[in-house]
């Protein structure tokens, strides 16, 4: 067992090796380029929205479902192209005789092959994320920046400001955890705020009494919009969702790769297995809305239609689901066990395909 | 069970046949017909016949990397796909391309791998295996980099790798010059020296005749000839004689006279020079070069 696993790690690593050395992933420079692009596009596209509530929501947007969307569609490239030309490639060139006349199973063969494109995939991916965070990371400086620029007009030390703001808050928190008598409490608050009033701050100096309580008040009232647009900014770009999304568009990538690996055992060229693959995909998206479609329909739904669909669920994985992604771009929540369900459907769908692949290849005559 | 029996033959097929359907011409072509075969340990057995008639399909069937329609083969006794037989024998394939990205080392550490062999004793089998082959030069270089002549002595090396007992080559000299397959000549040699036993297809007979003990001839998928050369190429029961220096006619038709008094017919006696073949006189010519070690094509004690 573990020489067996010992097998596999080697041929994975050197199919990674192989890929690697191939400069296949220097495609990603052309996903860091199209990131760079994007975000400058949308820096000079958009400007700002002060009306609304969220002050970045629709660039901030933008930069995320561009980057989602190149991940997956890099990745998609990265695992399809490979993976298609794994087995064609072993076989013309004839060196899978030299590895099967050693002590190597054929299911290890192929396991070692599909393990090195997923060490591909998660390095692709893992990279590819990295670039995605920097990019987000450039946005929140612009949007913080301009959130700056926007709210410190008539201050002459906003920053200052801000930080007394800040300070006041956390004294009256500390009085409010403080508790006991209710009255106490609306005093000492009170005194706090006079005492925040007449501190001199950014806000220029007061001429008198009801000038200095207008100039606190709207310290207060534009640190209060400040802080909440920034939580929003932040809320929004440092979104843990974020790496749910990653994983599910990971997950649906492997599968991908499970396919075309699937189909590779038996296809006689890789053109084969890259057209009939993103078929599948294709299929695997449109099969639930087929299902919707017919099932809104009730009564009219036909036997046939009903073993169609059946067929095609058994058979052709349920892409759409990984949808799911774009409610998370959207800043819907989706909560991780319906994360988990999926990579756990993918897990499976991915076991059920590499089983029947082996028993193909093991059949085929090489 | 993969229990290898005792005193087992290095190979032996019984009636192994393979046939593949060509569907679009509704026809059957017969690779390989009851191939009936024993080869003991040992021996270095040479496998001869024109291109498509059946040499490699014999060796991938007994590497259990085709399987056959009819009959048996076995490895020391033990089927050839099982990892058994697999861990006893070493491949060089035909017109081998290897992993083009890897350098020499990492090729060799590799295969090393995959057969289990790890850590300091891959290092230094690896080490003896460049000696043994003489690829000092390719170790760090990529393989694509390789000339026709080290692919094939990566290959030797990698077949090598795991110390097996019995090795096939499927035309380990094809395409590689005199000089280098003198070499692989001399290398199946210094294995069977090491007894080893050696199983290869080739085309160069003059090789085949300097190495092999037993060869076989096949022809459209049959086994026509087998036997020892010794006896195969043993011809008539006429004698040679070879003398120093020339003879010129007046001493000929002396030699003739005597013979004939010995009560030999003169009429059958026939005079020659004794001729060096090409392959000798090209070797011969280029070792003596400035640059081309003797060390490099002469078997090392």
């Amino acid at each position: 067992m573990i020489t067996s696993l010992h097998r596999i790690m080697v041929i994975g690593r050197n199919t990674l090796t192989e890929a690697v050395r191939r400069k296949v992933l220097n495609v990603l420079l052309v996903f860091a380029l199209a990131l760079v692009a994007s975000s400058v596009l949308v820096s000079q596209l958009a400007t700002p929205d002060l009306d609304n509530a969220g002050l970045f929501d629709p660039q901030i947007k933008f930069v995320k479902d561009f980057g989602c969307g190149a991940i997956g569609l890099f990745g998609f490239a990265i695992a399809l192209l490979s993976t298609a030309q794994l087995i064609p490639d072993e076989l013309e060139k004839r060196t899978i005789y030299t590895i099967l006349a050693k002590p190597v199973r054929r299911s290890e063969f192929l396991l070692g092959k599909f393990l090195g494109i997923v060490f591909l995939v998660v390095l692709a991916v893992a990279l590819m994320s990295i670039a995605f965070s920097l990019s987000l990371y450039w946005q929140e400086v612009r949007a913080m920046a301009y959130a700056d620029s926007i709210y410190d007009v008539g201050f002459s030390n906003f920053p200052e400001v801000v930080d007394k703001v800040h300070r006041y808050e956390a004294e009256e928190a500390q009085i409010q955890a403080r508790g006991g008598d209710a009255a106490m409490q609306t005093q000492a608050i009170r005194a706090l705020d006079e005492k925040y009033r007449r501190e001199e701050a950014g806000g220029g100096a007061a001429k008198n009494s009801v000038e200095e309580e207008t100039n606190w008040e709207r310290s207060k009232d534009t640190v209060e919009a400040y802080d909440r647009d920034v939580r929003q900014i932040h809320d929004q770009i440092r979104d843990p969702q974020l790496i749910e999304a990653i994983l599910l568009i990971f997950a649906k990538l492997i599968m991908s790769a499970g396919i075309a690996l699937f189909i590779s055992t038996f296809a006689t060229s890789s053109i084969f297995t890259i057209v009939t693959t993103f078929l599948i995909y294709l299929i695997g998206h449109l099969e639930s809305v087929a299902r919707d479609v017919w099932l809104q329909r009730g009564a009219e739904v036909t036997i046939w239609q009903s073993g169609l669909l059946g067929l095609l669920s058994l058979l052709i994985p349920d892409m759409n689901s990984f949808t799911i992604v774009d409610e998370i771009l959207a800043g819907n929540h989706v909560p991780w066990t319906h994360t988990f369900d999926l990579l756990g459907y993918a897990g499976v769908y991915l076991v059920v395909l590499l089983a029947v692949s082996i028993v193909i290849f093991d059949y085929r005559e090489i | 069970m993969e229990t290898p029996a005792i005193n087992a033959l290095a190979v032996e097929t019984i009636g192994l046949t393979k046939r593949y359907p060509l569907t679009w011409k509704r026809k059957v072509l017969v690779a390989l017909d009851h191939l009936d075969l024993q080869i003991r340990p040992g021996e270095v057995f040479g496998l001869l016949g024109p291109n498509g008639s059946g040499k490699s399909t014999t060796l991938k069937m007994l590497l259990g990397l085709v399987v056959p329609n009819e009959g048996v083969a076995r490895i020391f006794g033990l089927p050839p796909d099982s990892l058994a037989a697999r861990r006893r024998v070493g491949f060089l394939p035909e017109n081998p391309y290897f992993y083009s990205f890897l350098n020499g080392d990492e090729t060799l550490r590799f295969y090393g791998k995959l057969c289990g062999v790890t850590g300091t004793a891959l290092e230094k089998r690896i080490e003896e295996l460049i000696d043994l082959v003489g690829l000092q030069n390719g170790r760090e270089r990529p393989l694509r980099s390789y000339s026709k002549g080290m692919l094939q002595r990566i290959g030797l090396a990698q077949a090598l790798i795991h110390d097996p007992d019995l090795l096939f080559l499927d035309e380990p000299t094809a395409g590689v010059d005199p000089l280098g397959s003198a070499q692989i000549r001399d290398l199946i040699l210094r294995l069977k020296k090491m007894g080893k036993t050696v199983v290869f297809s080739s085309h160069l007979l003059e090789q085949v005749q300097e190495v092999a003990d037993r060869v076989a001839i096949f022809s459209l998928g049959k086994k026509i000839l087998e036997g020892s050369l010794d006896l195969l190429l043993t011809e008539s029961r006429d004698t040679q004689v070879q003398i120093p220096g020339e003879l010129d006619s007046v001493r000929q038709e002396q030699v003739c006279r005597l013979l004939g008094q010995a009560g030999i017919d003169p009429a059958g006696v026939r005079f020659s020079r004794p001729r060096l073949s090409l392959e000798q006189l090209y070797l011969r010519t280029v070792q003596t070069q400035p640059g081309v070690s003797l060390r490099d094509s002469q078997p090392r004690p």
